[in-house]
């Protein structure tokens, strides 16, 4: 198996042959399959395309300007003829100067030369070559020699931190991972923290199947996590038997083994995924881990199966809730919120609900979302979660063609402006607790009634129109790593009457909801570090013999 | 002493061309030098290759003296060992001017022109010297 690999990567890592022909060679054809605009020279176009295109971007396409003589593709527009039509020439372009190359008797001067494709053979000496100080960089704790499996030492450090790699009893946690093509390489640890899900193909051959460890579940759980006190056993969470043909079924028991073995012309009991998932304390302490899997069987036809793998870690005592950045909001993830319990006596507890579980979609922030139909009454109830630094935009129109009851419209719209149950606080960080109070930000509501200026009296009833939610936030800590940390959020509703018009005319009111994300951020200030103290310790016994 | 055209030997044309070809050489020395520096500052012209152009040109150069003086003094002396010998340097700096022409590693236009001037010139001194040996042995 490890000779198709070779070979396959072999095959997939020799870059194409470069094209010299000025004739084929087309800048500015990007688009493969596709005519790219105003791109003469693009193989992809058509006469009927040429005709649309306004100018050539590419008039000529040369090779190097110093040769005496060479050939040169000429395309222009003839805009003469009805329709345009584009003239392609190849012609003999003379160079009058005298300094021109007549001949070049070093043929890589003329053309860019075909890098070398790393293999395992040349990495080093391509490293020392063209490595900088970017690639050199690596921090000592992840030189782990996987030959030579060394005992790790225990009094280094005392506990483990984000990123480190989480040791075992022989080398590390491995998470099999695709490195430069996608074969699984077992070389990669699973770093301490870091919530990691890769996807790679391993060969595989039912001949084999027994043998190869890396389709064994006892590969997986065999060492025991080294926790620095002491050693935490992997434990098997849970088995789930995918079948040939793609169904899954989780198995009762899941203390049992289940080892490769060959029935018939199937492998059974390969390991198709592993989920590890690991309980670490507040200090930093692995006190759990456990492995859920997944099992599958291969015919004989089965050269390579892709394998997925994930680990994730959840603090001791809470709740797995995906976060939306540590701590500081990372663009594009879901702005987290939540409730508090009503009816507590202390108002200082807070219960909170579940945040951000994919099946309580209903308790993010969120914003009405578009749909094509833009009718107000029809909705779905489809709202869009809310992405930190995303300013959104939605809306729809509200018919009104008949009169309509004022109260019941108006609570309707508010339903569909802020959707079923609309959270009250706001997490201050990416990976706020629930338990920590002070890191969630009451949502303020503000109301705006558009008062028009007639003879309406102030009991007419208000309906929402617009819903606009601003989040303002600051960029805290160093100036080298800012975090994005929520300050307010203000949720402003307007209201308008809502005149009744005579039957048979029909009106269209837009009802809009925004989101918008503004940056308060002070301007950072200089910290300097601490001038160095003079630390004079006079000996011990410099008074000698007078003290 | 008879100053007498016909018992002198000595080929005049050839001295006048010995004359033109030692400034021509000067000049095409001093042209081909400054070519090479301005090629290894346009273009890519690594060490390597360097080497050998120069080393080229350099030869010529040395061998230029020997060939001028001894035709030089064979044709007016009217000794054909020596003017021998100065045909022999030329097809030395024949071969030389030929790789300048030909595998140098950038051939540049004026390059062409200068050495295929250079060419003539030896070409024609050679006719004239294997005449004049002629004259002198016969």
């Amino acid at each position: 198996s490890a000779d198709t690999r070779g070979a396959a990567q072999a095959r997939a890592c020799s870059a194409p042959a470069p094209v010299t022909d000025v004739a084929r060679l087309c800048v500015c054809d990007l688009l493969v399959a596709q005519c790219d605009v105003n791109c003469c020279c693009d193989p992809d176009c058509s006469p009927e395309e040429f005709s649309l295109f306004t100018a050539c971007s590419v008039p000529v396409v040369i090779g190097d300007s110093h040769l005496c003589r060479q050939k040169a593709a000429v395309y222009s527009l003839d805009v003469e003829a009805n329709p345009p039509e584009r003239i392609f020439q190849l012609v003999d372009q003379v160079n009058p100067n005298i300094f021109c190359i007549h001949a070049a008797n070093y043929k890589q001067a003329l053309y860019l030369r075909s890098p070398k494709m790393p293999t395992p053979e040349n990495f080093d000496d391509l490293l020392n070559e063209f490595g900088s100080a970017a690639f050199n960089a690596e921090p000592e704790s992840w030189n782990v020699d996987t030959d030579v499996p060394g005992p790790p030492d225990a009094n280094e450090t005392q506990r483990y931190e984000y990123g480190i790699p989480i040791q075992t009893e022989d080398a590390f946690l491995r998470l099999p991972s695709p490195v430069v093509s996608s074969w699984c390489s077992d070389a990669n640890p699973a770093g301490f923290l870091v919530n990691q899900a890769t996807k790679c193909i391993r060969s595989v051959s039912v001949e084999k199947c027994e043998s190869i460890q890396a389709l064994n579940m006892l590969f997986y759980i065999n060492s025991s996590i080294l926790a620095f006190v002491f050693q935490v056993n992997i434990s098997v969470q849970s088995i789930v038997v995918q079948s040939l043909d793609g169904t899954r079924t989780l198995l009762n028991g899941a203390d049992v083994l289940r080892l490769p073995m060959i029935l018939d012309e199937l492998c059974l009991n390969i390991v198709l995924g592993v989920s590890y998932h690991v309980t670490y304390t507040d200090t930093g302490e692995i006190i759990e881990a456990a492995a859920a899997f997944v099992l599958g069987a291969i015919t004989k036809e089965t050269l390579s199966i892709q394998q997925s793998f994930q680990v994730s870690f959840t603090q001791v005592d809470t709740k797995p809730a995906p976060l939306s950045g540590n701590p500081g909001y990372v663009v594009g993830l879901p702005v987290r919120a939540g409730f508090s319990s009503q009816g507590y006596p202390f108002p200082a507890e807070f219960l909170f609900a579940a945040l951000g579980l994919s099946t309580n979609k209903h308790r993010q922030l969120s914003i009405l979302q578009s749909t094509p139909t833009q009718d107000c009454l029809a909705a779905q109830g489809a709202r869009a979660p809310v992405l930190f630094g995303y300013n959104m935009i939605s809306g729809c129109k509200l018919r009104i063609t008949a009169p309509m009851k004022c109260q019941p419209l108006a609570q309707t719209l508010l339903d569909v402006l802020k959707g079923q149950s609309f959270p009250e606080y706001v997490a201050s960080f990416g990976n706020s607790q629930a338990q920590d109070v002070l890191d969630w930000v009451p949502i303020t509501h503000l109301h705006i009634s558009e008062q028009r200026i007639s003879n309406t009296s102030q009991s007419s009833c208000q309906i929402p129109v617009s819903f606009g939610i601003e989040v303002k936030w600051t960029k805290y800590g160093s100036l080298v790593n800012p975090q994005a940390r929520i300050v307010n959020v203000t949720a402003t509703l307007t209201t308008t009457t809502l005149k009744q018009l005579p039957s048979g005319r029909e009106r269209t009111i837009p009802v809009t909801s925004s989101v918008v994300f503004t940056d308060i951020s002070s301007p950072a200030e200089p910290g300097y570090k601490a001038w160095p103290t003079i630390n004079i310790k006079l000996p011990f016994d410099f008074f000698y013999p007078f003290v | 002493r008879i100053l007498n055209s016909s018992s002198q030997l000595s080929s005049l044309p050839l001295q006048i061309l010995f004359y033109v070809n030692g400034i021509y050489s000067i000049f095409y020395f001093l042209a081909t030098l400054a070519m090479i520096v301005y090629k290894s500052q346009v273009f890519s012209y690594p060490d390597d290759f360097l080497a050998p152009d120069l080393a080229v040109l350099f030869l010529m150069a040395m061998l230029e003296v020997p060939r001028l003086y001894l035709g030089v003094k064979g044709n007016l002396r009217e000794e054909e060992a020596a003017l021998g010998l100065s045909l022999g340097l030329t097809v030395g700096s024949v071969v030389l001017s030929v790789y300048l022409l030909a595998w140098q590693t950038y051939v540049l236009w004026a390059d062409v022109v200068l050495t295929a001037v250079l060419l003539c010139a030896y070409g024609l001194e050679s006719g004239l010297k294997v005449t004049a040996i002629a004259a002198f042995v016969s």
